[in-house]
C-alpha cells in the first residue's frame, strides 16, 4: 500500500530522505552562513513534510477510516475481514487541523529565530520590519509548498488553516488588539483623543467615499476595457472604498514598533487604527446591505449615522462593563493566585465576543476592556500573575501577527486572482492623506513632517483582506478583483511603506521616542502643572480636558477604587506597606553573626582612606560606644537616628530580634487557631496591629523591669501616615502596661527600639526571658487543641 | 475631546451672551480697552469678550474687581490642592483686588507659544506667554514667600500637595 512506504519515509527523517527531495527543492542562496543554511534546510524539510503529508491525508483517508473502523470491531463484524493487528498506524486525518496549525506556528517561530541570527551575524543586513521579512521569506517557501500541493489543489483548499475569515476574526485578531489595549498609554491617548477621533472617523469616512467615488469614476471613464470595469456599480465601489480605507492596527503595530518614533505620532496613528474599526464596521454593513438593493436613500444615511454612534459607544460600553467585572473579580483572587491571568484573558475575550454578537465594534470593546481593567487588576493581582499576563499577551499577539502575515502570503500565492491594472493602481495611489484640515484645530500643531509621517504610516492590512474575503460572491461578482486589489494595496503599504518608513524617519529627522522613563522629579512637577491647569480652567469657566480628567480622577479615587481594589490596599499607602514588608523580611533574613563582627562590619563601611592604626582605634571606640548607646537611645532625636539600624549592627539585638520573631511566629500561629482571624497575607501593618492587641503576648512577658525602657523616636523618612500608625501602636502598647511598653514594640519588631541589654550579660538574660514564655504559652495552649 | 467641548461650550456661551448678558458685557468693555488688552496679552477679540463675561459672572459685588472670596467661591478650586496658590498668583504684591487687566495679564501666561510671534515683536519686550515668562510664573507658584528662591520647606510643601507616594509606588513597585 502507498500508506506503508509513506509511513516508512515519514518515520525516519534520514539524510537520504532529505537527499531525495532536496535536489528538486534546494534553496540555493549564495553566501549564507552555515547556521542559517541549516535552519533553512530544516524549514524546507518541515514544509516538505507538510506537503507530502497533505496528499497523504487526502489519499490515505480511506485507510485511516478503515483503521478507525478497525477499532469498532463489535459493530461491524460481518463486514470485517481479519487483519494482523496494526501495531503502528497512521491516522493523520484525526489530527490534521491542529497539526497544521502547530506546524505553521513552529515554522513562523523558527523563521523568527533564524532571522535574528542572520541579523546578529550579518551586520550588513539592513534593519527591517520583522513581519515584512516574514512575508518575504515565506513567499518563496510558500511557492514550494503550494507547488507541491498544487497537484492536490483540492486537499490544499480543504485544509482549514488557509485564511478562514472566522478563524481570523475570532482567534487571530483578539490577542493583538488585547495586547494593544491592555498596554495602551492612557495619558497620551486621552490627551490626543480629539485628533485621533477626527482622524479615525472623519478621515476614514472621507477616504472611503473619496476612494470609492473616484474608483467608480475611473472605471466608468476607462475606454480601453469596456467589458469588465463598466459593470461595477457605485455601491460595490463604495464598499471597496470602505474596506480599503481603514488603517490597520496589526500592520501599524508591526511596523511602528521598530522605528521608535516619538510618542505623539505613534499614538496618533495607532489610536486612529484602533478607533476606525467602528466606522469600518458600520460602512461595511451598510454598503453590503444596500448593494443588493442598489440604492441608498437619505433615511439610510441617517440610520447609518445613528448606527455608527450605537456601534462605537455600545462597543466601548460593553468593554467597560466587562473591564469593571474583571477588576471586581480580581479583588477576591488573593487566595487562588493561579487563575488570576485567566480572568484577565477570558473577560476580555468575552467582551469581544459579546460585542460581536450585536454587531458592535469588537475592537473598541476589547480596547475599552483592557484599558479599564488594567489599573485595578494590577493593584490586585500578585507580581507573578502580572508577569504572566504580560508575557502571555505578548506571546499570543506575536504569534497571531506572524500567522496573519503568513496567511496573507499563502492567500497571495494561492488565492483566486483577477488582476486589473487600472483598478489596482488607482487604489494604491489614493490611500492616505487628509491631515491638513485637522491641524487647524490642534493646540500643539503638527508640523508638515509629522503630517507626512502620519499619512505615510497609514498601513492597510489583514483586516481589509478578511473583510474582502467575507464578501458574498453572488452579490459581488467582482470579488476576486477586489481581493487582488486589496492584497496589492496591503503588500504595497506593508512592504514599500513599511520598509521605507525607517529611512524616511531618519531623513526627515523626526523626533524619536525618548527611551528613558520619566524621573520622579518630572512626574511630580507634571502633576503640579496638571493641578495648576485644572485650576486655571476652572477660573476661566472652561470645561476643558483637564477639568474632566481631574473629575474622573477624583471620582475614581473616591468610589471606584474602594469597590474594585482588594481591601486594605486601596487605603494603605502602598510604598509604606512595602517598606514595612521589606523591613520584616530583612529582619528575618539577617544571619546570626557574633557581635564583634557587626561593629567591624560597620567600621568597614567607613571611608577606607584612614590609616590602619586609626581604624583600630575607631573600631574600639565604636564597639564600646555602641553598647552604651543602647542605654542612651532615649536622648537621641529623630535627625541623628536617620541611619537604618538594622544595617548598622547591633548584633545581639539581631539575635534577640530573631528569637522574638520565632516567638511571635509561634504565638501568631496559635492565635490564628484561636480567636483572631487570619490576617491578609500582604499587609504587615495589620499583622502588627493584631499582635499588639493580643493579650496573649502580654502574659508571655515576665519580669523585665530590670531592663531599661527605651523610648525611641522614629527617625525614618516616612510619610506622616505611617509615623502616626506606629505612634499609635506604641501608645496603645504603653496604655496596657507601662513597663511592658517595649515588649509590644519588641513583638512589633521595630529595629531601632528594644535596645534592651546594655552589655553581654543582659542579652542572655533577655533571651532567656523571651524564650521562657514560649513553653508556658505552649502549655496553656496545649489543652484546647492537639496539634 | 478638548475642542469638541470648547466648540459646544463656546457657541452656547455666545448664544447666551447675545441674548442675555451680551448687552451688559459689551457696554462695560470698550473697544479701545479690548485693543489694548489684545496688544498686551495676545488674546483674540472673541476670547477677550468671553473672558470678560466670565469675569463679570465671578464678580458678585459688581464693582469691576475680583477679591479672593470671589475666587474661592468657585467650587472646583476649593478642592484643588493648589487652589490657594493659584488665587494668590492673580493678586500682585500686597493687593487684595484684581481688575480685569490684571486678570487677563495672569491668564495670558497660559496661551500657547507661537514661534512666529517672536519675530514680529522683536522690538517689544517678550510677550507674556513666552517660555521664560511661563517658567517665571510657575516659579512664583512654588516660591510662596516671594524671596526669589525655592527653599527646602517650600519644595516639601509642594510634594505634600502632589501625590508623591502614589507615583513612587507605581515607579518602584511595578
Amino acid at each position: 500500500m502507498q500508506c506503508d512506504s509513506s509511513v516508512a519515509s515519514l518515520q525516519v527523517i534520514s539524510p537520504s530522505f532529505v537527499q531525495q527531495h532536496a535536489c528538486e527543492e534546494r534553496f540555493t542562496q549564495p553566501g549564507r552562513e552555515e547556521f542559517t543554511g541549516a535552519g533553512l534546510l530544516l524549514l524546507i524539510v518541515l514544509v516538505l513534510l507538510q506537503g507530502s503529508v497533505l496528499p497523504l491525508g487526502a489519499t490515505s483517508s480511506p485507510d485511516t477510516t478503515h483503521n478507525v473502523d478497525n477499532r469498532q470491531v463489535k459493530e461491524e463484524k460481518y463486514n470485517y475481514t481479519k487483519k494482523a493487528f496494526p501495531v503502528l498506524t497512521l491516522d493523520y486525518h484525526h489530527i490534521q487541523a491542529p497539526f497544521e496549525i502547530s506546524l505553521w506556528i513552529l515554522l513562523a517561530s523558527l523563521m523568527k529565530l533564524g532571522e535574528y541570527h542572520v541579523n546578529v551575524t550579518h551586520a550588513l543586513v539592513p534593519p527591517d520590519t520583522s513581519s515584512v521579512r516574514h512575508c518575504a521569506r515565506e513567499l518563496p517557501v510558500d511557492h514550494r509548498g503550494s507547488s507541491r500541493g498544487g497537484a492536490h489543489q483540492t486537499s490544499w483548499r480543504r485544509s482549514p488553516p488557509v485564511l478562514d475569515s472566522r478563524l481570523f476574526f475570532l482567534c487571530l485578531l483578539p490577542p493583538i488588539i488585547l495586547d494593544a489595549g491592555y498596554f495602551l498609554p492612557i495619558r497620551p491617548f486621552m490627551e490626543n483623543l480629539g485628533t485621533i477621533l477626527m482622524f479615525a472617523v472623519v478621515g476614514t469616512l472621507w477616504n472611503a467615499f473619496f476612494i470609492g467615488g473616484l474608483l467608480y469614476a475611473v472605471c466608468q471613464i476607462q475606454p480601453a476595457n469596456p467589458s469588465i470595469l463598466h459593470k461595477i456599480e457605485l455601491l460595490p465601489c463604495l464598499l471597496f472604498g470602505s474596506i480599503i480605507s481603514a488603517v490597520d492596527p496589526v500592520a501599524v503595530l508591526a511596523v511602528f514598533e521598530e522605528i521608535h518614533i516619538n510618542e505623539l505620532l505613534h499614538i496618533l496613528v495607532f489610536g486612529e487604527s484602533l478607533l476606525n474599526d467602528a466606522v469600518t464596521v458600520v460602512l461595511y454593513h451598510l454598503f453590503e446591505e444596500y448593494s443588493g438593493a442598489g440604492t441608498v436613500t437619505v433615511l439610510d444615511c441617517f440610520l447609518g449615522i445613528i448606527s455608527f454612534l450605537v456601534v462605537a459607544i455600545g462597543g466601548v460600553l460593553v468593554g467597560v462593563i466587562y473591564g469593571l467585572l474583571a477588576a471586581f473579580t480580581s479583588r477576591f483572587t488573593s487566595h487562588v493566585r493561579v487563575i488570576e491571568p485567566l480572568f484577565v484573558f477570558v473577560y476580555a475575550y468575552m467582551a469581544y465576543l459579546s460585542a460581536e454578537v450585536f454587531h458592535l465594534s469588537g475592537i473598541m470593546a476589547l480596547i475599552a476592556c483592557g484599558a479599564t481593567m488594567r489599573p485595578y487588576v494590577e493593584a490586585n493581582i500578585s507580581h507573578k500573575s502580572h508577569t504572566t499576563v504580560k508575557y502571555f499577551l505578548k506571546m499570543w499577539s506575536s504569534v497571531s501577527e506572524t500567522l496573519i502575515f503568513i496567511f496573507l502570503g499563502v492567500a497571495t500565492v494561492d488565492g483566486p486572482h483577477h488582476w486589473n491594472w487600472t483598478f489596482v493602481t488607482v487604489t494604491v495611489l489614493l490611500c492616505g492623506w487628509l491631515t491638513y484640515v485637522i491641524n487647524k484645530f490642534r493646540i500643539v500643531k503638527l508640523t508638515t513632517k509629522d503630517q507626512f509621517i502620519i499619512a505615510y504610516g497609514g498601513l492597510r492590512g489583514a483586516i481589509a483582506f478578511s473583510l474582502g474575503f467575507l464578501l458574498d460572491k453572488k452579490l459581488f461578482p467582482m470579488r476576486d478583483m477586489f481581493l487582488t486589489a486589496i492584497i496589492t494595496v496591503v503588500f504595497f503599504t506593508v512592504f514599500v511603506q513599511g520598509m521605507t518608513i525607517q529611512p524616511l524617519v531618519e531623513l526627515l529627522a523626526v523626533k524619536k521616542k525618548q527611551e528613558a522613563k520619566r524621573t520622579i522629579n518630572e512626574e511630580i512637577h507634571t502633576q503640579f502643572l496638571d493641578h495648576l491647569l485644572t485650576g486655571i480652567e476652572d477660573i476661566c469657566g472652561h470645561y476643558g480636558h483637564h477639568h474632566w480628567k481631574d473629575k474622573l480622577n477624583r471620582f475614581n479615587k473616591k468610589y471606584v477604587k474602594k469597590c474594585l481594589i482588594a481591601g486594605e490596599r486601596s487605603k494603605e499607602p502602598q510604598l509604606i506597606a512595602f517598606y514595612h514588608k521589606m523591613e520584616f523580611k530583612q529582619a528575618i533574613e539577617m544571619p546570626k553573626k557574633p557581635p564583634p563582627a557587626k561593629p567591624a562590619e560597620k567600621a568597614e563601611k567607613a571611608p577606607s582612606q584612614l590609616p590602619k592604626g586609626r581604624e583600630e582605634e575607631i573600631r574600639k571606640i565604636l564597639r564600646s560606644n555602641l553598647q552604651r548607646t543602647r542605654l542612651r537611645l532615649r536622648s537621641y532625636n529623630r535627625h541623628t537616628l536617620v541611619a537604618d539600624p538594622f544595617e548598622d549592627g547591633f548584633g545581639d539585638l539581631l539575635i534577640k530580634k530573631q528569637k522574638m520573631i520565632e516567638l511571635e511566629k509561634k504565638i501568631k500561629d496559635m492565635n490564628n487557631y484561636l480567636t483572631v482571624p487570619a490576617a491578609p497575607p500582604d499587609s504587615p501593618t495589620m499583622c502588627r496591629a493584631r499582635l499588639s492587641s493580643d493579650p496573649q503576648s502580654y502574659r508571655a512577658k515576665p519580669e523585665s523591669d530590670s531592663v531599661p525602657t527605651i523610648q525611641v523616636d522614629l527617625a525614618s523618612p516616612q510619610s506622616p501616615d505611617s509615623v502616626n500608625v506606629m505612634d499609635e501602636f506604641r501608645r496603645a502598647g504603653q496604655q496596657r502596661g507601662g513597663g511592658r511598653g517595649e515588649e509590644d514594640q519588641g513583638l512589633m519588631m521595630r529595629p531601632h527600639k528594644t535596645g534592651e541589654g546594655a552589655d553581654g550579660k543582659d542579652p542572655q538574660k533577655l533571651t532567656r526571658c523571651l524564650s521562657d514564655p514560649g513553653p508556658s504559652a505552649d502549655e496553656e495552649e496545649d489543652q484546647p487543641f492537639l496539634p | 475631546m478638548r475642542f469638541f467641548y470648547s466648540w459646544i461650550d463656546f457657541w452656547i456661551k455666545r448664544l447666551l451672551l447675545t441674548f442675555t448678558m451680551g448687552s451688559r458685557a459689551s457696554t462695560l468693555l470698550r473697544e479701545e480697552e479690548i485693543e489694548e488688552i489684545k496688544k498686551e496679552t495676545g488674546f483674540s477679540h472673541s476670547q477677550i469678550t468671553r473672558l470678560y463675561s466670565r469675569f463679570t459672572s465671578l464678580d458678585k459685588g459688581e464693582n469691576g474687581t475680583l477679591s479672593r472670596e470671589d475666587f474661592q467661591r468657585i467650587p472646583e478650586l476649593a478642592i484643588n490642592p493648589l487652589g490657594d496658590r493659584i488665587i494668590n498668583a492673580f493678586f500682585p504684591e500686597g493687593e487684595d483686588q484684581v481688575n480685569f487687566r490684571g486678570f487677563m495679564r495672569t491668564l495670558a501666561h497660559f496661551r500657547p507659544i507661537e514661534d512666529n510671534e517672536k519675530s514680529k515683536n522683536a522690538a517689544v519686550s517678550e510677550p507674556l506667554n513666552s517660555r521664560t515668562n511661563k517658567l517665571l510664573f510657575a516659579f512664583q507658584l512654588y516660591d510662596l514667600d516671594r524671596d526669589d528662591k525655592i527653599s527646602r520647606d517650600e519644595l516639601l510643601q509642594v510634594l505634600e500637595k502632589v501625590d508623591v507616594e502614589q507615583k513612587m509606588s507605581i515607579r518602584f513597585l511595578h
